[in-house]
């Protein structure tokens, strides 16, 4: 009760003209960035600090928090139109997106994450609102074995994007893998896979990947093939806006998508891909319409982006409560608070009630415009597919190396993002699933790094990742979901004997 | 690419398993440079040897399937438009490796691209490049206050 | 908006140029400051910061910052040795940090060739241990360090960083084997803090500002600074002053390119001389929290060189740098 009386006061600290506007100019501009790959809502929010120096607090940071939802919008936008993800969070979203896109459904795709990510972002909003303080307690007491299981479920489950061929798919999940190896080992500080090329040393960026393999592989694979294959593009087939059905198969995922995106966004190594990547590979298996994954399924569209969005607010909990970043743009908002002096910490709360619940109710708000602006832009959006091919795919590749170069404006991280672009366009030639790949690198050294963490801790005694109740209820979930479908598959087998 | 069909044998197939038993290799190569430092951390090595472990199966994993030949079948390969697509990525490198700015590298890439997807209009197309790299030029430069890679056109604005 | 912005733009020009009038007549440089690292973090604050003191005290005309990220500032140091040799106006961020990194990166590049300037800002590291620890001073830390270190653990930055090099001169302070030290890095400073809150690890060691609040709160044990003895207070005690003779800091500092003239060093040094003193920078210290650590000229040159001795041997000690 105590929390509503307080968000109430917050509610009327941010709908004052000024903060209005505020978080208005925010989510116009986070939304322009996260349209761009590589420069994320992070980079602008640095960008921004010392303009807005001369503001007051509150208008800032409400500003800061517009940027940061609005930027997880502009991030999808891309993903499914072009299949170009904004940042590494909206990765998952651009598998069935482009897709559905392409099948001239890109009006239900874009609604739906729009909805999704208002239904989400509402949800895990009040879920800060009011869970913060015990939700941040089981934060903190997640160790490095526990993270090491939350990757193994990770694993097993995101085995569902790997197509039709397990040696495929493993090959694919490796090159990932290997790839995640370049650079400097976090531990030790020796550099792996880098050749003695400096530019190597800092791991290899995940939009950088992303980027070559969807939008810079997939130019090269469809320029390659227009003599036999002209692919034609219609920007709307059937209706603009989602039917009953669409949203008879959108809701549970949302729902999902938020439980998957809110608790892991509130831990502190806890990141936004991963549960994208769980969101969709949970769609995948409850689906009731399982011939659509792979063509564009709504479900794989609705339930990453209702998980994007829900750990954009799970990120806040520890920022608030406890003065953690956990997230790249969070150490910003971070560095946006202690530039007026503030402290976020356990006393931020008692200390600053009405920035914080201003905050907070300004996130509600930042929501519903978000929510308001998307929806009418929805046909707009599309009708960018109804740019000639030619400049579509020019504007595609501007729009991917332009990025890249604002964020590391080095050669080196062009041709990587080329070789990346080659890759991928061999992957599709020889019929590998590309997802995995992107799964390898983010997943692979933070398994690794956790592993290595808690063994270190335990000095080398392995039960150490059975002796924490939450890494072994995470390890037996993940044995469960390895071992239940042949479980299933042999009952279904059983079955039709009987019949 | 050649793939004959009597026996079924997938050389590109093929290529692809020795490709990632050198990947494995290099791995290997990699790892054995490494050294433990920490008496408590399992080390460095650990991961690599499980890529490059998982690398040389999968190897062989594809290697049985080019055999088999069950590839799945691939369309005729237009060469040409690969080329000017990455003949322009590698041009916008260049340009900017070597201090010409990002401007005209960003044109040429979207003229390129767009001659490589059937248009013949690479003046026209060329201008349009330059007038979106324009754009965001200002965009980042004096906006954002990023410094991009600059050129003798940059340094105009 | 870009009639509105260069209105702005011009106003601040003249602005500028007024007060430079005032202040300085030779507010003619243009300089050029390059932060070897992505925006956003501290050395691109640094610079972005320094831009913002030189413009509008008028000691500088303008003060453009680049942005060269990449393996510590290897990247960046690279660029400046081998693009900028002999440029008065070029300035680069550089921190203890890159000491550290240039040397485990093996980079063939190394401080010496640059041309120091002037260390601006310092930050003491701090060791923390989680509020129910039976550990209360640097002593008792010490003592379960020299009965075994391996049962300490320590989170901090990554390997080879201040952290890390921190917990080994601790180690060794304390009479234990440096290369036994039980130090497990994490990547962001939130993450390595919520393994301190969480009680997964002995004690945790970063600069003080990562903790700040958290101490104040009470979730965390203050052990103690690397302060030198007679700079601790009764909140901010020194380690040294607990009897483990132990002192670093965590320092940001500018470096000019080699083959610059002695003319230009001495305009350059003048100018941060000027900005070291300007209320302005002194603004900026106060609302960001860093500690003014000023030193110029050959006594910054000196303590340069002795830093990357020092670093040296502790990374050999502890086996990322071979001798």
């Amino acid at each position: 009760m105590e929390a509503f009386t307080s968000l109430a006061g917050g509610l009327a600290v941010a709908i004052q003209p000024a903060n209005l506007l505020f978080a208005l100019i925010g989510v116009l501009l986070g939304t322009a960035v996260g349209v761009l790959p590589g420069i994320g809502p992070a980079l602008t929010v640095a960008l921004l600090l010392p303009i807005t120096f001369k503001l007051d607090p509150a208008g800032s940071i409400i500003m800061f928090a517009g940027i940061y939802y609005g930027g997880m919008y502009g991030g999808s936008t891309t993903a499914i139109l072009i299949n170009t993800p904004g940042e590494s969070a909206s990765m998952a979203t651009a598998l069935e997106g482009n897709l559905m896109a392409k099948a001239g459904r890109g009006g239900p795709a874009l609604a739906t994450s729009a909805i999704g990510s208002f239904v989400a972002g509402t949800i895990a909003t009040l879920g800060l609102t009011l869970l913060a303080p015990y939700l941040v307690e089981i934060a903190v007491s997640f160790g490095p074995e526990d993270y090491f299981a939350l990757m193994v479920v990770a694993f097993v489950t995101v085995s569902a994007t790997f197509g039709d061929s397990p040696v495929r798919g493993l090959t694919s999940l490796f090159i990932g893998l290997l790839l995640g190896l370049v650079g400097i080992d976090i531990l030790s500080g020796q550099s792996r896979l880098s050749f003695g090329v400096p530019e190597l040393y800092d791991n290899i960026e995940v939009t950088t990947l992303a980027v070559g393999l969807f939008a810079v592989g997939e130019a090269l694979y469809v320029a390659s093939r227009r003599h036999v294959h002209e692919e034609k593009l219609e920007a709307v087939r059937g209706s603009l806006w989602m039917t009953k059905e669409d949203w008879k198969r959108s809701w549970k995922p949302w729902l999902r998508g938020t439980m998957f995106g809110f608790p892991i966004g509130a831990l502190p190594a806890g990141g936004a891909e991963i549960p994208t990547f769980l969101s969709y590979a949970t769609e995948r298996r409850l689906t009731k319409h399982p011939e659509d994954f792979g063509r564009g399924a709504i479900e794989g569209v609705a339930g990453p982006e209702a998980a994007n969005n829900a750990s954009a607010a799970g990120t806040l909990v520890p920022l608030l409560t406890l003065g953690l970043p956990t997230s790249a743009t969070a150490a910003m908002l971070l560095a946006g608070f202690q530039q007026y002096g503030l402290n976020p910490g356990p006393l931020l709360f008692a200390d600053q009630p009405n920035l914080v619940w201003g905050l907070i109710a300004s996130l509600f708000i930042a929501n519903g415009m978000l929510l308001v602006l998307n929806l009418p832009l929805v046909g707009l959006w599309v009708r960018l597919l109804m740019i000639p091919q030619p400049w579509l795919y020019a504007g595609i590749l501007v729009f991917a190396t332009m990025g890249t170069i604002a964020a590391n404006p080095s050669p080196v991280e062009l041709v990587m993002l080329t070789v990346f672009g080659i890759l991928g366009f061999l992957m599709r030639r020889f019929d590998f699933p590309i997802a995995p790949v992107v799964v390898g690198l983010i997943l692979g050294p933070i398994a690794e790094s956790q592993l290595r963490r808690a063994l270190s801790i335990s000095l080398g005694d392995p039960m150490t990742l059975l002796q924490s109740p939450i890494s072994a209820t995470l390890l037996a979930i993940a044995l469960l979901a390895l071992v239940l479908p042949f479980f299933l598959k042999g009952l279904g087998r059983f079955k039709a004997v009987e019949d | 690419m050649t793939s004959s069909p009597q026996r079924r044998i997938d050389v590109a197939g093929l290529v692809i398993a020795v490709i990632l038993l050198v990947l494995a290799g290099v791995v290997w190569w990699d790892m054995s440079k490494l050294q433990i430092l920490s008496p408590y951390d399992l080390g460095p090595k650990v991961m690599p040897i499980i890529v490059s472990g998982g690398l040389t199966l999968l190897a062989i994993g594809n290697a049985i399937g080019a055999l088999r030949g069950d590839l799945p079948a691939r369309e005729s390969l237009d060469w040409k438009p690969i080329i000017l697509i990455l003949g322009g990525l590698a041009c916008l490198i260049a340009l900017i490796a070597f201090g010409g700015g990002f401007m005209i590298g960003t044109a040429l890439l979207f003229a390129a691209t767009s001659t490589a997807f059937g248009r013949r209009a690479f003046v026209t197309d060329f201008v349009i490049g330059a007038v979106i790299a324009v754009f965001v030029y200002l965009l980042f430069a004096k906006l954002l206050t990023l410094s991009l890679p600059a050129g003798p056109l940059e340094r105009l604005f | 908006m870009t009639q509105f912005r260069r209105g702005l733009w011009r106003s601040a020009l003249a602005a500028a140029a007024v007060a430079g009038f005032v202040t300085s007549a030779a507010a003619q440089m243009e300089l050029k400051i390059m932060a070897p690292a992505a925006p956003g973090g501290g050395w691109d604050q640094t610079a972005r910061s320094m831009q913002q003191a030189l413009t509008q005290s008028g000691i500088a005309k303008s003060a453009q910052v680049t942005n060269v990220p990449g393996a510590g500032g290897s990247i960046g140091i690279a660029q400046l040795v081998n693009n900028s040799k002999g440029d008065g106006n070029q300035l680069m961020v550089m921190g203890y940090v890159m000491v550290g990194a240039l040397l485990t990166n093996k980079s063939p590049v190394t401080l010496d060739q640059t041309t120091p300037i002037a260390r601006l800002t310092a930050e003491y590291e701090a060791i923390v241990v989680p509020a129910d620890s039976p550990i209360k001073t640097a002593k008792e830390l010490a003592d379960a360090l020299k009965a075994d270190p391996a049962k300490v653990t320590w989170a901090g930055g990554s390997a080879g960083g201040v952290d890390h090099i921190a917990a080994a001169l601790f180690a060794k302070a304390a009479g234990a084997d440096p290369t036994k030290i039980n130090y497990i890095p994490f990547s962001g400073g939130g993450e390595a803090l919520a393994a301190i809150l969480g009680g997964k690890v002995t004690a945790g060691i970063s600069g003080y500002g990562e903790f700040e609040s958290q101490i104040k709160a009470g979730k965390l044990r203050l052990i103690g600074l690397t302060t030198p003895a007679d700079k601790a207070t009764a909140d901010k005690p020194s380690i040294k002053a607990q009897g483990v003779d132990i002192e670093i800091a965590n320092w940001r500092a500018v470096v000019a390119p080699p083959g610059i003239s002695a003319d230009q060093k001495k305009a350059l040094t003048d100018a941060m001389d000027k900005m070291a003193k300007s209320s302005e920078w002194q603004e900026i210290l106060k609302t960001k929290g860093w500690e003014d650590a000023y030193v110029s000229g050959d006594a910054f040159a000196k303590i340069l060189a002795d830093e990357q001795a020092r670093t040296k041997e502790v990374l050999t000690s502890v086996g990322l740098v071979k001798s």
